[in-house]
C-alpha cells in the first residue's frame, strides 16, 4: 500500500553525491534536470498545492540569493583578476569562482531534498519508514507533532489575543515585548504540559503501550530493490569512490 | 541494551505527547518571536524543553526529528545539521540530570558551554557541506572573517561562536523561568521531574 | 459474559502518609448493569474508576493501595499495576483528549484501536459499522475527527473504546461537558449498553443517574455512604441529598413518575431543600 521510496531516496543520495564530486559545470546541467522533474514525472508532482507554492517559492528565493552570494563573494575576496560585470563594482574571479562552485552544489544539495519532501507527503514518509521497523513509540510523535503543527499556531494566536486583550504589552518597547514573551510562552507550556498528560493517558487507555502480541505483529515481507534503485545506488557508490581515490592520489 | 531502556524510561505514557509538543514548538516559536518582533531564533526550546522534564535520549531524538521535519517542510539545509541537534539534546539532558538547571548561574555558564559545543559541531558541517555559505543572515559574517584571511573552518567557527553561545544562553535562561512556575502536580510524573528549579531558586 | 465488580477494604493513598482517597472501600456491583458513583468534587470517585482500569500505578509511582479487587472471575490482590483494556475500557471526562489525532477520518479513529490491538481489521468491519450506528455516528464516518462537537466527539471517543469488546465499561463524569441534546444521547447510549457489559459512570449530580442507573453508590470523601439498587436509593436519598445537587429538576420529577407516589417525592424534595 505505501509507496515504494527507495528509487526516490537512491535519487537523493546520488545527486547529493554528485554534489560534491562535480563541479560546477556538471551541477548546473543537474540543476535545470532536477527543476524539471515534478514537470515531467508524475511521481515527482507536488503533493499539494501548498507544496507546490512552497517548491517555486523557495527556488526563486535561491536562486535569487545565490547571485547575491556569488557577486557578494567577487566582491569581499579580493584575489584574482578583476572582472568587470558591474558597473563601478570591483568583482574578483575567484570568489565569483568560489560563489558559484559553492551556490551550485548547495542548490543542487537543497533541491534535492526539496523535490523528495514537496512530492512526498509527510504521513507517506512516516508509513514508509514504521514499515521499515522504526520504533513505535517515535512513528506516534512525528504523527502527534504533525497534529500539533496544525492546533499550535491557533493556540498562540488566542494566548496572544487574551494576553493583548489585559494589556500585555505587546506592542511596547522591547523590554516590554520581551515580558509579554513569557505570558505567552508560560501559559502555553503550561497547557500543553497538562494536555500530554492527559493525551497520555487516553493514549494508554486504548492499548498504545500495550506489548503486541507475536501473532499480531505485521510480517514485514523484504521487498527486492528495483533496478532503478540499484542502478542508482552503484552509481553513488561509483562516483564516491573514483572522488575519494581522487582526492587521496594526488 | 541500556541504551533503549533507558529510551523507553524516558518515552513513557505523558512523555510522547509532550515531545511532540516541544518538536512543534521547535518549529513553531518563531511565529511568536517574530509577532513580538524579537529578533532570537530559539528553534532548539524545545529540545532544551525535553531535555529537562524528560531526559537526555528523548531530548536528542527532538532535536533530530525537528531538523527533519524543517527539511520536510521548507528548509532542506537543516537535515544536514542533525549531528548538532543530537549533540545539543544529550548535553543538556546531562547536565539538566546532574542539576545544572536549578541555579540561574548554572544555567548561564550551561547555556554558554552548550553554545560553544553547537558551534563546533556544526562548524564542520557548515565548512565541508556548504563551504559557508548557508544563505543565511549569517553568511554575511563568516565573509567578513574570510575576508580578512581566515579560512573556511575559523571563518564558520567564528561565525558560530559569535551567535551560538548568545542564542542558547537565552534559551537556557527562558527554559530555566519556564519551568519555575509549573505546578508539582503536573511535572511529577515525568522522568525528569528532579531536573526542574524550584519557586526558590 | 458482563463481570460483576467487588472490591474488598479497598484503601489507596496517592502517596504514604497522606490522607486516603479511598478509605477501607467494600462495594459489590452486579454483572451487566449500569452504576452510578455518585458523590461531591473529591470523593474519591475519580480515584475509584481509575483504579478499575488500571491506569493509577504507572502514573503515581509513589502511591499506595490496600485491598483486593475482583472483576468477574480474576482477583486481583494486590490492586493490579497495569492497565486492564480491552478488557476494562475506561472514557476521560475531555472527550477531546481521546481523540488521537493522527488518524484523517472518523472511521480510521475507530479503526486505529483494532490496529494496535493487532485484531484483523477485515473481520471488524460489520462490527465497526453496527457500532457507529448504534452511537449514532454513522453520518461522520468520513469527517475529521478534529472538527466535532463535544456531543459528537465523545461518542466517537465512545466508539474507539468500544470496538475492543470491553466486559467493563467506565465513563468519567461523562454527562459534566455535554448539552442537553447530547445528555438525551447518552442517556440513550448507556441504556443500549446494559447486559453486553458492566457499565459504570460516576457523575455529580443525580440526573442522569436517576434516568439511566440500575445500582448506585455515593461516595463522601472516600467512604461509601450508600449502595444498593435504585429502589434503595430513592429510599434513603433524603440521607444524603445534601451531596447530590440536581442540575434539572424537571428531568428529576419526570424520572420520579411512575415510581413512589407524591408524599414520597415530596420528602424528596423537601429534603433537598425546596421545600
Amino acid at each position: 500500500m505505501v509507496p515504494d521510496l527507495r528509487p526516490k531516496l537512491a535519487f537523493v543520495l546520488f545527486l547529493s553525491v554528485c554534489a560534491f564530486a562535480f563541479d560546477w559545470q556538471i551541477l548546473l546541467p543537474l540543476i535545470a534536470l532536477v527543476l524539471l522533474f515534478p514537470l515531467a514525472l508524475p511521481s515527482y508532482h507536488p503533493a499539494s498545492d501548498r507544496a507546490r507554492h512552497l517548491f517555486f517559492r523557495f527556488i526563486l528565493f535561491s536562486i535569487a540569493i545565490s547571485g547575491a552570494i556569488i557577486v557578494l563573494n567577487g566582491w569581499i575576496l579580493q584575489t584574482g583578476e578583476r572582472v568587470e560585470i558591474l558597473p563601478g563594482i570591483p568583482l574578483f574571479s575567484d570568489g565569483l569562482l568560489f560563489g558559484v562552485r559553492t551556490a551550485a552544489r548547495l542548490l543542487l544539495l537543497s533541491f534535492s531534498v526539496l523535490l523528495f519532501f514537496s512530492s512526498t507527503p509527510i504521513p507517506t514518509c512516516i508509513n514508509a519508514l514504521q514499515q521499515s521497523g522504526l520504533p513505535r513509540t517515535v512513528v506516534l510523535m512525528l504523527l502527534l507533532t504533525l497534529h500539533f503543527l496544525d492546533s499550535l499556531p491557533e493556540r498562540i494566536n488566542r494566548i496572544f489575543m487574551a494576553q493583548e486583550a489585559r494589556g500585555a504589552p505587546v506592542r511596547a518597547g522591547f523590554i516590554s515585548r520581551t515580558k509579554a514573551f513569557f505570558s505567552i510562552l508560560s501559559p502555553l507550556l503550561l497547557s500543553s504540559i497538562a494536555e500530554s498528560v492527559d493525551r497520555g493517558v487516553a493514549l494508554e487507555l486504548r492499548g498504545f503501550l500495550l506489548e503486541m502480541a507475536p501473532s499480531a505483529k505485521p510480517a514485514l515481507p523484504a521487498q527486492p530493490l528495483s533496478p532503478l534503485t540499484i542502478l542508482l545506488l552503484a552509481a553513488s557508490f561509483f562516483i564516491l569512490v573514483i572522488s575519494i581515490a581522487r582526492w587521496l592520489l594526488p | 541494551m541500556k541504551l533503549s531502556e533507558q529510551f523507553t524510561k524516558e518515552t513513557s505514557g505523558a512523555a510522547i505527547p509532550f515531545i511532540a509538543f516541544c518538536i512543534a514548538l521547535n518549529l513553531t516559536v518563531g511565529q511568536v518571536t517574530s509577532a513580538l518582533k524579537i529578533p532570537i531564533y530559539l528553534d532548539s526550546i524545545g529540545t532544551v524543553l525535553t531535555a529537562v522534564l524528560v531526559g537526555p535520549l528523548a531530548a536528542a531524538t527532538a532535536g533530530a526529528l525537528s531538523n527533519l521535519l524543517a527539511s520536510a517542510m521548507g528548509s532542506p539545509t537543516m537535515a544536514f545539521f542533525v549531528p548538532v541537534s543530537l549533540v545539543i539534546g544529550l548535553f543538556s539532558g546531562i547536565l539538566a540530570r546532574r542539576g545544572w538547571f536549578k541555579q540561574w548561574y548554572l544555567v548561564v555558564l550551561g547555556g554558554a558551554l552548550q553554545g560553544v559545543l553547537a558551534a563546533v559541531c556544526s562548524a564542520p558541517i557548515s565548512a565541508y557541506l556548504f563551504s559557508g555559505v548557508m544563505m543565511a543572515g549569517t553568511d554575511f559574517l563568516v565573509l567578513y572573517f574570510r575576508s580578512v584571511g581566515n579560512t573556511i573552518m575559523e571563518s564558520v567557527f567564528y561565525q558560530g561562536l559569535a551567535s551560538d553561545p548568545v542564542d542558547k544562553i537565552i534559551t537556557y535562561l527562558i527554559v530555566f523561568l519556564l519551568m519555575r512556575n509549573l505546578p508539582r502536580r503536573l511535572t511529577g510524573r515525568f522522568a525528569g521531574a528532579a531536573n526542574i528549579p524550584s519557586r526558590s531558586a | 459474559m458482563a463481570p460483576s465488580i467487588t472490591l474488598e477494604r479497598v484503601t489507596y493513598r496517592y502517596a504514604p502518609g497522606t490522607a486516603p482517597a479511598l478509605s477501607d472501600l467494600t462495594i459489590s456491583l452486579p454483572g451487566g448493569t449500569c452504576c452510578a458513583i455518585l458523590g461531591p468534587t473529591g470523593s474519591g470517585k475519580s480515584t475509584l474508576v481509575q483504579l478499575l482500569a488500571g491506569i493509577l500505578a504507572k502514573h503515581h509511582p509513589e502511591s499506595v493501595g490496600e485491598g483486593s479487587l475482583t472483576i468477574g472471575d480474576h482477583r486481583y490482590t494486590p490492586l493490579p499495576n497495569d492497565i486492564l483494556f480491552p478488557d476494562v475500557g475506561l472514557a476521560l471526562q475531555d472527550p477531546y483528549v481521546q481523540i488521537s489525532g493522527i488518524r484523517e477520518t472518523t472511521r480510521k479513529e475507530i479503526e486505529l484501536t483494532l490496529e494496535t490491538l493487532g485484531r484483523d481489521l477485515v473481520n471488524e468491519g460489520g462490527n465497526i459499522e453496527r457500532l457507529m450506528h448504534q452511537l449514532g455516528i454513522t453520518h461522520l464516518a468520513a469527517r475529521k475527527p478534529t472538527t466535532l462537537s463535544g456531543g459528537e466527539t465523545q461518542r466517537v471517543a465512545l466508539a474507539t473504546i468500544l470496538i475492543a469488546n470491553p466486559d467493563v465499561l467506565l465513563l468519567d463524569e461523562p454527562a459534566t461537558a455535554l448539552d442537553y441534546g447530547a445528555q438525551a444521547n447518552l442517556k440513550l447510549i448507556l441504556q443500549s449498553l446494559r447486559g453486553a457489559a458492566t457499565v459504570l459512570f460516576t457523575d455529580t449530580h443525580i440526573d442522569l443517574p436517576l434516568e439511566v442507573a440500575d445500582y448506585f453508590v455515593v461516595l463522601k470523601a472516600g467512604r461509601v455512604q450508600f449502595e444498593g439498587n435504585r429502589k434503595q436509593f430513592l429510599e434513603h436519598l433524603p440521607d444524603f441529598a445534601d451531596l447530590l445537587p440536581v442540575e434539572a429538576w424537571g428531568k428529576v420529577l419526570s424520572a420520579l413518575k411512575g415510581d413512589p407516589q407524591s408524599p414520597f417525592v415530596r420528602r424528596i424534595v423537601q429534603a433537598v431543600g425546596l421545600l
